[in-house]
């Protein structure tokens, strides 16, 4: 047998250990988040805003804030809470134990965050009731779906490169790079998941022929590929931060002299 | 090189016609050009370790050690800090040396997934989910180890029930007791039935019941024909288990073999003697008048304590004195016979204090 065979049973592990009420009722608080501030606004204003606007509000406050967080609190830790907890050994020991326990952790994070992006992107286009409300569900949803992929594989990786301080690392690039660089039209802010996932709603909702005239930094900020191309990107992205992590895991030494008294 | 070596290696692996790790091995001396015979000597080493150092930054874990163990039972002594549990890191892969060359049971145990299926280990630290149970955690890590969902469920079940735990196994692992954690553990290492058991410090915390039911559950594991390998820094708790034991200290071998390899390595060392007399005083003086001692001291009234390196010779004059009557001894007493005055007399040799 080899990892692939492994995953499902880290997967079912993981799954029936995370099942917690507490935990239940935190991802739904995280889901009910940006409908909740949707119905504020909703109900301040009295009126539907216009399509662009309620697509940006529920990207930002669904696909940005509610999976990067969600995801940012299951992946992160997915290793340095094993390291932590000492039980990394365990894993360890097992053939192709670390590769199927990262897999296993990436697909629960995946699993669990999913549905809280999800419901939270219906919930906030339902009540904004957009005109074009059928093409909004399937963009967000659809972005949803690409923003847990690929900040899980992100944020694990980040647990993996930096298993001591792994929560503080991840809110740090977060902010530095997915928040900040991201959005700075330089070279390198197509490096970030938050760019593509941005070029990929104008394109999916034809923002670009609706914008492009009035601004003329639009191109810089959004791109000029197709939306075949950045999905193309994004899951390279997913693929290399999952590969990284992989490779970290297997030859990196998670034994510390602390941990071995000597 | 001898070429017609690597051909005998290349031979005897095309003999063994189905997958094993011994043909694995074969070939790949083959392919490396080494001569069979020497191949095959590590390949039936349970432990072959050449000159290995770990170095943790500047710090020594692990010194230039280099060791041949064959399969069987074997303690690891060392008093805490020794670098007992960097060995075993480095035995069971977790680490990789600075310097020289690891192999356990013929394979380089640091990234061999097939090593990891002949291999059980108990580590040191705990590391158990609270909020699971111990056949829900035995079953995970047997899965892991490869084996399908109802096996693994089979395979954890009866590992619990020979570590005695199996009407807990039900019940979360944050409700037992150190003893029950401590079996739970050693379940995980044994449900896959490996073929060597790694143990390290395996007696921690235990109370004497929950001790003596792990000693036996080991003498068992021995008595069956596998190869076990434990650390710890109590010595009768090796002492229960084997005569074979490697002495660790500051990262060095100090010592290895049974325990009379040990007693011929000390033959030189002075051993302290303690002899009841009815004059002491007279008793010392003339045995350090014949050079039979280096040092002797009163204790008490009557009770000389005197330090020797010949304790043959000394044997011998007190045999003779008694016999003739100039002396009379009531009690003569060495150092006893266990291991643990063996491992203080290392102990003391090594801090240059013997």
């Amino acid at each position: 047998m080899n990892t692939l065979s492994r995953i499902p049973a880290v997967f079912s592990f993981e799954w029936r250990r995370a099942l917690t009420l507490p935990r239940l009722a935190w991802m739904l608080a995280l889901a009910m988040f940006a409908p909740a501030l949707m119905a504020t606004v909703r109900i301040a204003a009295g009126e539907s805003p216009p399509t662009e606007v309620a697509a940006i509000v529920v990207y930002i406050l669904s696909v940005s804030v509610t999976c990067m967080m969600a995801v940012f609190l299951w992946s992160t830790p997915a290793v340095s809470s094993e390291l932590e907890g000492r039980s990394w050994v365990y894993l360890a020991m097992r053939p192709h134990g670390p590769l199927a326990v990262l897999l296993g952790k990436y697909l629960v994070a995946v699993s669990w965050t999913l549905p809280v992006g999800l419901i939270s992107a219906v919930l906030s286009i339902l009540i904004v009731g957009a005109a074009d409300t059928p093409r909004l569900l399937a963009v967000e949803c659809g972005l949803v779906v690409l923003s847990c992929f690929a900040y899980s594989a992100l944020f694990l990786l980040i647990g993996v490169v930096v298993p001591k301080r792994a929560m503080v690392a991840g809110v740090a690039y977060a902010l530095l790079v997915e928040v900040s660089l991201a959005f700075i039209p330089a070279a390198v802010n197509v490096l970030t998941v938050q760019y593509r996932l941005r070029c990929l709603l104008v394109r999916w909702m034809d923002f670009d022929v609706a914008m492009a005239d009035r601004n003329p930094v639009f191109t810089a900020y959004f791109g000029e590929e197709s939306a075949l191309w950045h999905l193309g990107m994004l899951t390279i992205l997913t693929l290399v931060f999952l590969l990284a992590a992989g490779l970290l895991l297997r030859y990196r030494e998670f034994t510390s002299a602390a941990e071995t008294e000597t | 090189m001898d070429p017609l070596s690597t051909r005998q290696c290349a031979n005897v692996a095309v003999a063994f016609r189905k997958e094993s790790p011994l043909r694995n091995s074969l070939l790949l001396a083959a392919d490396r050009r080494i001569p069979i015979v020497s191949h095959l000597k590590a390949f039936n080493m349970l432990l072959d370790l050449k000159n290995v150092t770990r170095l943790y930054g500047t710090v020594i874990g692990v010194n230039d050690l280099t060791l041949d163990l064959p399969p069987g039972a074997h303690g690891l002594l060392g008093p805490n800090g020794a670098g007992k549990t960097t060995l075993l890191n480095l035995i069971t892969g977790q680490l990789s040396p600075t310097l020289g060359s690891v192999r356990v049971l013929g394979e380089s145990p640091r990234l061999s997934s097939r090593l990891r299926q002949r291999v059980g280990y108990l580590p040191g630290s705990e590391g158990m989910y609270p909020n699971v149970s111990a056949i829900e955690w035995v079953t995970y890590l047997t899965r892991l180890q490869g084996y399908h969902a109802k096996k693994a469920g089979e395979l954890a079940r009866n590992a619990l029930d020979r570590v005695g735990i199996a009407e807990h196994m039900h019940r979360n692992i944050s409700t037992y007791s150190r003893g029950m954690r401590q079996r739970a553990r050693l379940a995980q290492a044994i449900a896959h039935e490996p073929e060597f058991l790694i143990l390290d410090e395996p007696f921690s915390g235990l109370d004497p019941i929950a001790r003596h039911a792990m000693t036996v559950f080991l003498q068992d594991w021995i008595a069956h024909g596998h190869s076990l390998l434990l650390a710890s820094h109590v010595l009768h708790e090796i002492e229960s288990l084997t005569r074979s034991f490697l002495l660790l200290c500051g990262g060095r071998l100090l010592a290895s073999g049974s325990a009379d390899d040990i007693h011929d390595l000390l033959a030189d060392i002075p051993t302290e003697v303690m002899l009841r007399s009815q004059d002491a005083k007279r008793l010392a003086a003339e045995l350090i008048g014949e050079g039979l001692v280096e040092s002797a001291r009163i204790i008490e009234d009557g009770l000389l304590k005197v330090t020797t390196s010949s304790s043959l010779d000394l044997s011998h004059y007190l045999n003779r004195v008694s016999g003739e009557g100039r002396h009379l001894i009531h009690e003569l007493r060495t150092a006893d016979d266990s291991l643990q005055d063996v491992f203080n007399s290392l102990m003391k040799i090594h801090r240059g204090t013997a």
